[in-house]
């Protein structure tokens, strides 16, 4: 099972990384991705940039939209390129073609934003020698890593569910981006239905809490989704209704 | 190596209310090369995606290589290869790393999976593009590696739908002594489905022919030929003229007749001979040059099968 997973994961990065290098537009993005993200903003933050709470955001951001593009195209583009029956009609498990096509979800999206990371420390150890090593404190870079693995594992459990149901990765894509802004509209419209008084309590709640309840607690939402998704996705996945689909 | 490599016993399929298998039963002996035949619609992928265990049977039995189509499809899938209707690379992708994801796939030991890679990809005349990615090669050279994924892991029993299609003449008869070879030599079933009937009768030990979901015959070429069609005689001689035939008609025996331009054609009926016939025609001043008996090809035998049954398919 571990080894037919590995295989499929490793056929995945392969797939992936020939489409961008291959694809001029797509190696370029990266490389602006990651200057824009690895090179420019710490620079214009300084030092702060390591244990800024923009970086809680931006990173788990980044790494989720990477993890979903590639799922999207590790399922939905496998259907649409026509190879997924030949797949089916392999020895491979069931579980091991899902959960390869998640892990390299999920991988693809953590390292990227690891390269990133290590890219935004050299840049900011060049630009301010007299403080360096600089570094994300060990407390901080736990959290910002959980919270960035639970981003990319929602993204990756509603990606293969979204996926599984779709044609193509266009139809995939325009799903996702639906249900994406579902799940950051609908919070804010549900606190705007909620009474004054409700309102102003949960506001100073939250004052009350620091980044690190905040982002775990962020991690717990998202985590807890990605796996549910993931679930729904597992029970989903099966080789007659896919190959009769 | 003897046995049934494949068992299908009354096996039905249904896609809400169009019937794809329709109580079809069939068993393909190991070591052949088995020939599925049927038009377009007949229910031939429909059959390799059961017997695979890609769909649920909703009746009838079936077995491969001894294993149970309904409860060990894991199994068949672990001793099979197959091609179904695409080829199944990835074009993004090298041939090289096609055949090596293959090869993981199939858990082949890295050194025999090069060796194995260098084989194929030699016989079939793919070595030196092996760096390139598959998008960039024809459709030609994309069914041969489609043919060597399938071959990669030496299977029992390769399933090929259609595996000539799109092969220039030089591929594909080399592709046709590939699959001989494989029979013969390596005691590999091979069930193949085609749309090319000569390609059948001078590969296939074995044919079915399926139309509507139902088997309707099956055998080997020489009995399928046998049981459908009869024997036509063709008599040429260029005295021969309309008052000759409109007197052969007068005469028993005969099913059809046809005057050809030096000639004439005719269908005889069971038990009946041609040498009263011959004798008839060169009393009444007719010269003869040839008598020659022709037997039907499997093309005519095959349409005239369908033709019986009804054109129509019902599933792809």
């Amino acid at each position: 099972m571990i080894t037919d997973t590995l295989t499929i994961l490793r056929k995945e990065w392969l797939e992936f990384r020939d489409q961008l290098l291959r694809l001029r537009r797509g190696g370029i993005s990266l490389i602006v991705i990651v200057l824009l993200l690895g090179v420019l903003t710490p620079l214009q933050f300084g030092p702060d940039w390591l244990s800024s709470w923009i970086v809680m955001f931006y990173f788990p951001t980044l790494a989720s939209s990477m993890a979903s593009a590639l799922i999207v195209d590790a399922i939905a583009g496998e259907r649409e390129r026509q190879t997924l029956e030949s797949l089916l009609a392999s020895r491979l498990p069931d579980s091991a073609i899902l959960f390869g096509k998640m892990l390299a979800a999920l991988s693809y999206g953590s390292a990227f934003v690891a390269v990133n990371a290590l890219v935004a420390c050299l840049t900011l150890n060049i630009a301010h020698p007299d403080k360096a090593p600089l570094f994300f404190q060990a407390r901080f870079g736990t959290l910002l890593a959980i919270l960035t693995l639970a981003a990319c594992l929602a993204q990756t459990g509603i990606g293969v569910f979204i996926s599984l149901r779709s044609k193509t990765v266009r139809q995939a894509q325009q799903t996702f981006g639906i249900i994406m802004l579902v799940i950051f509209l609908a919070p804010a419209l549900v606190f705007q239905l909620l009474p004054p008084e409700r309102r102003f309590s949960i506001i100073a709640t939250v004052r009350g809490w620091g980044m690190e309840q905040i982002a775990l607690l962020a991690a717990l939402v998202l985590g807890s989704i990605g796996i549910s998704a993931a679930m729904f996705a597992w029970a989903r996945f099966r080789r007659g209704k896919l190959a009769l689909d | 190596m003897t046995g049934v490599a494949i068992r299908a016993t009354d096996i039905a399929k249904q896609f809400g209310k169009v019937t794809a298998l329709d109580h079809a039963t069939f068993e393909v002996p190991r070591g052949i090369v088995f020939g599925f035949l049927g038009p377009n619609g007949a229910g031939k992928t429909t059959v390799i995606r059961t017997l695979l265990g890609l769909l649920r049977l909703d009746g009838g039995e079936g077995s491969v290589l001894g294993f149970d189509v309904a409860t060990q499809s894991d199994s068949i899938r672990e001793r099979t290869g197959a091609l179904l209707e695409h080829d199944g690379l990835y074009k993004r992708l090298t041939a090289e790393q096609n055949l090596d994801f293959w090869g993981r796939v199939w858990r082949i030991p890295r050194a025999e999976r090069r060796r194995r890679m260098e084989t194929l990809l030699t016989r079939l005349g793919l070595w030196e593009r092996r760096k390139d990615a598959v998008a960039e090669w024809s459709r030609g050279m994309k069914q041969k590696l489609a043919v060597a994924r399938t071959l990669l892991h030496r299977p029992e029993l390769v399933f090929l739908d259609e595996p000539t299609a799109g092969l220039d003449p030089v591929a594909a008869a080399a592709l046709r002594d590939d699959l001989e070879h494989l029979a013969s030599e390596e005691g590999v079933t091979v069930f193949l489905t085609t749309h090319n009937l000569a390609e059948a009768e001078r590969l296939c030990a074995r044919i079915g022919i399926i139309n509507k979901g139902r088997v309707v015959a099956l055998g080997t070429p020489a009995e399928l030929r046998d049981a459908v069609g009869s024997a036509s005689i063709i008599i040429r001689g260029p005295s021969i003229t309309p008052a000759h035939v409109a007197m052969l008609r007068t005469r028993a025996g005969i099913v059809n007749l046809t005057l050809l331009e030096d000639g004439v054609q005719l269908v005889l009926a069971p038990n009946a001979t041609v040498t009263p016939l011959v004798r008839a025609l060169i009393e009444h001043g007719a010269e003869i040059e040839e008598v020659r008996r022709e037997r039907p090809t499997l093309e005519r035998t095959f349409l005239d099968l369908i033709a019986d049954d009804g054109h129509a398919g019902a599933a792809t």
